[in-house]
């Protein structure tokens, strides 16, 4: 734990609340979290389900506005940023695996895989893109759309989207949601292998059998944040 | 050919002395549109000189196309067809046969405050030798009045139905944004600016309305081209195509105002859509 101290802190949440109002309910999905997150940190967020796992990530990748808080990535207050730098930011330095499936359906893998460029006015090289999705196995489906791949192989293709652009930080919600176990831990040794390179991963899952692979374990429980401890790598 | 008498002709008269600031004099001619082809020309000019009946006359005008018969005519003075008619057995190829004095048609203009079909019938009553006739060819001008008096309504009419697809265009693309705020969402989530959201949806727009503007100059067109003889036939007036910079105008200004169209009816969906916050739209539909 004390070579942790030293790496720079990547992520921030002071006081992060967000309530949503449903039925004239006001129900608070995050509740003042308080996080800080390293570089090169592995961190694991389980909990039951409604417990604002998604919601967490979602405010931490600049997806949704908190109610109330900060958050911070790199020492920038990120919703004080505007749309324009809120939007360089997605595209640069946070890549998002969601919870369902999230490739555009008229776009083909490969194209999907560079998407993240375009916006980021990279070149988005089809090389490039052709090297991640072989990284995550599906090089043979590059030139399919969305629809003609199975789930798991969707979720390959929006993991390698999600890595294009080399970001400094992943945010991945239940990456693995319904996948098969071999998938799942092609999946996991992606991850591995990136937070290997320096990456920062924040990985929701509801399974305490993959939260063991992280360095750190979270639990969400009615939007407040408990830390239980490191994961096996440091047990 | 068609003698005129300068003095009392109401017919090209009144466009002789507007366009060549006086009377025809005996040795001029008025050209009709398509008169030209009748002495195996593929024009005239003003300023020509053409052979009738081996008698020179100066071209002083040539009348726009009408789509009536009196393109293909030529006009003299009535004393110079006379002469024309008399020295033709010397000078011409094939002779003219009018004897001096002879007169084929008295136009009379009839005031709109008269039944032109009465004025008619009392002519051929009342003067020995003629039969009154009222014109079919003249119609065009009363054509042209009534097509005038239609226009306003139908530019309201044109008007209304563009504002209800102004309206139709703008309900569907809220709802094509409804339907793809899930892939907005994630195109934030990307790193597209709110801006790009915005462009993506109108161009869309803007796409769909132009593409809608070339059908329907293509539907035209062919409507045009399938329905003016018959139409014609009916108006018993000649279908006239408009100049070409007019036509080039017109396509352009149309497609224009399409893509305007499209700019406008989407303008609220593009809007709302690049608001949406990423996560609440990737989440709708889940
Ligand atoms: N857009 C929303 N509108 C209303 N309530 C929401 C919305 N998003 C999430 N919630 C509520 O916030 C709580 C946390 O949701 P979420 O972050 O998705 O939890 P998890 O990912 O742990 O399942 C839940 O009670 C959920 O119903
Ligand atoms: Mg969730």
């Amino acid at each position: 734990m004390g070579q942790q101290d030293n790496r720079p802190v990547m992520i921030t949440l002071e006081d992060a609340t967000k309530v949503y109002t449903s039925g004239g309910e006001e129900v608070s999905a995050i509740d003042g979290v308080r996080l800080e997150v390293n570089q090169g940190d592995y961190v694991a967020v389980v909990g039951h389900s409604g417990s604002g796992k998604t919601t967490l990530v979602s405010v931490m990748g600049g997806l949704t506005r908190p109610t109330r808080g900060t958050v911070k990535v790199e020492g920038t207050d990120i919703w004080s940023l505007d749309n324009r730098e809120l939007a360089r930011l997605r595209s640069e330095r946070i890549g998002f695996c969601f919870q369902f499936p999230s490739l555009i359906s008229t776009l083909n893998c490969i194209d999907n895989v560079r998407l993240p460029a375009s916006f980021a006015g990279g070149d988005g090289g089809v090389d490039a893109a052709m090297e991640l999705l072989e990284r995550v196995s599906v090089a043979e489906k590059a030139r399919a759309f969305p629809k003609e791949l199975s789930g798991g192989q969707q979720r390959r293709v929006a993991i390698a989207r999600a890595l294009f652009n080399r970001p400094r930080i992943i945010l991945a919600d239940e990456p693995t949601g319904d996948l098969d176990e071999d998938t799942e831990e092609d999946i996991m040794e992606l991850f591995d292998e990136v937070n290997g390179e320096g990456v920062t991963i924040v990985m929701v899952t509801h399974s305490r059998r993959l939260a063991r692979r992280a360095a750190r374990v979270l639990t969400m429980e009615n939007g407040t944040l408990a830390e239980n401890g490191a994961g096996s790598r440091e047990a | 050919m068609v003698g005129i008498d300068p003095e009392t002709d109401f017919t090209v008269g009144p466009w002789l002395e507007e366009h060549a600031g006086g009377k025809l004099a005996d040795d001029e001619v008025i050209l009709g549109a398509n008169a030209h082809i009748f002495f195996g020309k593929s024009e005239s000019h003003v300023g020509d000189v053409e052979f009738f009946y081996g008698r020179p006359f100066k071209v002083v005008g040539i009348l726009e196309a009408t789509g009536l018969g009196i393109d293909d005519d030529a006009f003299i003075t009535l004393d110079a067809a006379y002469e024309l008619s008399s020295e033709s057995n010397v000078d011409a190829v094939e002779k003219a046969d009018i004897e001096p004095g002879q007169i084929s048609t008295v136009m009379v203009k009839v005031d709109p405050r008269y039944d032109r079909a009465d004025v008619a019938r009392n002519i051929s009553l009342q003067v020995p030798g003629t039969a009154g006739v009222t014109s079919k060819e003249l119609m065009a001008t009363s054509l042209s009045r009534q097509l005038q008096t239609l226009t306003p309504g139908l530019l309201l009419i044109g008007a209304g139905f563009w504002f209800i697809s102004v309206l139709m265009i703008g309900a569907l693309f809220t709802m094509i944004v409804n339907e793809r705020r899930r892939e907005l969402g994630l195109l934030q989530a990307m790193g597209a600016t709110r801006g790009f959201i915005f462009r993506e949806v109108m161009l869309e727009a803007v796409e769909l309305t132009l593409l809608g503007g070339v059908t329907g100059i293509v539907a035209g067109s062919v409507l045009i081209l399938v329905l003016k003889g018959p139409v014609a036939d009916s108006l018993g007036v000649e279908f006239v195509w408009p100049s070409a910079s007019y036509l080039v105008v017109f396509t352009v200004g149309y497609l224009l105002l399409a893509a305007l169209t499209g700019a406008l009816a989407a303008l609220y969906p593009a809007v709302s859509a690049s608001r949406l916050e990423p996560y609440q739209a990737i989440r709708s539909g889940e």
